[in-house]
């Protein structure tokens, strides 16, 4: 083989085993045992605030609608099957989105947050994605970092007249990136590098995991779109039930 | 994925204690997770397996596959905890990059060895509670744990209409794979995004649908459903306890 041959041949197994490699489970659920009890029951502790908040608030809508809860059962399981599902991909390899931007767009950050729990939890015992010791992280980072940061994203997008689907597009992708970063820095302060700290083993985490969730965002977004445009054209009559109908 | 669940209904011991087996294998988990002992863990990870296979419906074949599943979160993940970039060599193995060295020394190597058998002993715990455990008997020793009333009746309508919903879905990707959709990216994402908004609008249908027939029943604001209760022998607890005090005793001793 000649030296261009040779490092064609190289590029082309490195891009296989990239590529190749079985993304089944998504690669944003920690798993279950991987943070230390201090650091598990202190991500826990700090989604409490904002459980609470959801929770109050939708214990007075369904005290006043009853039907809302059932609204609300459904966003979940929405959102469960969402996540089950294969992102269709470029590369063959097979992901799953996480489904909370959409579902912060549509329902709400705040009812995101407890759906966002119970999903999280049948994921882990219906699934076996995510765990249980690491309930609390998995759910600062994708039940309440992601949702809210697409939250607000979509609100200040719609505020400042940018075109619906651009502001689709960028919450739900921007969301889905925060949601990895947050992980990251999760894995980062729970497992800090020999040489460099936290920060070091920070940026290792991003830069490995920036390989899958990157191309993720982008399809997450597109599909995003898609679902939003679909569902304004055959659906008038629903969208006044969604928290989305109120902006 | 839904398959767990139907191992879960047949599992040999369904009939056993929800609340002793949860004890059983959420105390195994908190133990691991929380003393990190490696032989200890070890240890939890052979005996969960081996209750597993001799407890649960599944073939040693498919535990190793289901053990498999988080496999690209270890890879990706590990690589950030074993490798480092420093300015001397480390000891295991090291890697000129540059004018550094990237490579695995003996204390980056002992935390990720610990890492990987706290993970796959407390995944092995997880997998006992699935395997044996069907939901709706989790949701009984969660009321008993004086859960929230809301949250647990959100949990049983979430769980049930899960399986509504997977089947829309699959129904609508079939009528679309009949149709020709799903050949390239495009078309993909395109089937894909049509299909999750008419199941928005459907699944918005059927809870108006289940509203109204909750209505019919008198509901009013509270779910009531029969239960069905597994009452736990004191064999079973002396077991479970024995095994817990033990396991605790050896990380005592150990650290």
């Amino acid at each position: 083989m000649k030296k261009s041959e040779k490092r064609l041949f190289t590029l082309s197994v490195a891009a296989a085993l990239l590529f190749a490699m079985p993304t089944s489970a998504s690669a944003m659920h920690i798993m279950e045992g991987y943070l230390p009890m201090g650091h598990a029951i202190a991500w826990g502790a700090l989604c409490l605030p904002f459980l609470a908040a959801g929770f109050i608030s939708i214990k007075k809508t369904v005290s006043q609608h009853r039907k809302t809860l059932l609204i609300l059962a459904m966003a979940g399981a929405y959102a469960f099957v969402l996540s089950s599902l294969k992102l269709p991909s470029v590369t063959g390899s097979s992901s799953h989105p996480t489904g909370t931007g959409l579902g912060a767009i549509l329902f709400g950050p705040a009812a995101m947050c407890v759906i966002g729990v119970i999903v999280l939890l049948f994921q882990a015992l219906l699934l076996a994605h995510g765990g249980l010791t690491t309930l609390g992280a998995n759910t600062f980072s994708m039940a309440i970092a992601g949702p809210f940061l697409s939250y607000g994203v979509y609100r200040l997008c719609r505020k400042y007249k940018v075109n619906k689907s651009v502001s689709v597009f960028l919450a739900t992708a921007l969301g889905d990136l925060f949601t990895y970063c947050i992980t990251s820095v999760q894995l980062g302060i729970a497992h800090p590098s020999a040489e460099g700290g936290v920060t070091a083993s920070i940026a290792t985490f991003m830069g490995i995991f920036a390989v899958t969730q990157i191309p993720l965002a982008i399809v997450e977004g597109l599909l995003s779109v898609v679902v939003i445009l679909a569902f304004e054209s055959y659906a008038s009559s629903e969208l006044s039930e969604l928290a989305y109908a109120n902006y | 994925m839904i398959l767990l669940d139907k191992l879960a209904y047949s599992s040999p011991i369904r009939q056993k204690s929800p609340a002793v087996k949860s004890l059983f294998s959420v105390g195994s988990l908190l133990l691991c997770v929380g003393f990190r002992q490696t032989n200890v863990c070890m240890l939890v990870f052979l005996f969960m397996m081996f209750c597993t296979l001799r407890f649960a419906n599944v073939s040693a074949k498919k535990y190793f596959h289901l053990m498999l599943m988080p496999f690209v979160f270890l890879m990706l993940s590990s690589v950030a905890i074993l490798f480092f970039v420093s300015s001397t060599p480390p000891e295991l193995l090291s890697i000129p990059f540059f004018s550094r060295y990237i490579g695995i020394s003996k204390a980056s190597f002992s935390h990720w060895y610990q890492l990987m058998t706290v993970a796959f002993s407390s995944v092995a715990c997880l997998y006992f509670l699935i395997l044996t455990t069907p939901i709706t008997d989790l949701l009984t020793v969660l009321r008993k744990l004086h859960c929230p009333r809301l949250f647990l009746e959100l949990m049983l309508l979430i769980y049930r209409a899960i399986f509504v919903m997977l089947d829309i879905a699959s129904a609508i990707q079939t009528a679309q794979n009949c149709r020709l959709g799903n050949r390239s990216f495009r078309s993909k994402l395109s089937c894909m995004g049509q299909m999750l908004s008419v199941m928005l609008v459907r699944s918005l249908k059927k809870s108006s649908i289940l509203y109204d027939a909750m209505e019919s029943r008198f509901y009013d604001g509270k779910i009531r459903v029969m239960e069905e209760s597994y009452p736990a022998t004191a064999r079973d607890w002396i077991l479970c306890g024995g095994w817990l005090i033990f396991c605790t005793i050896l990380c005592l001793i150990l650290s």
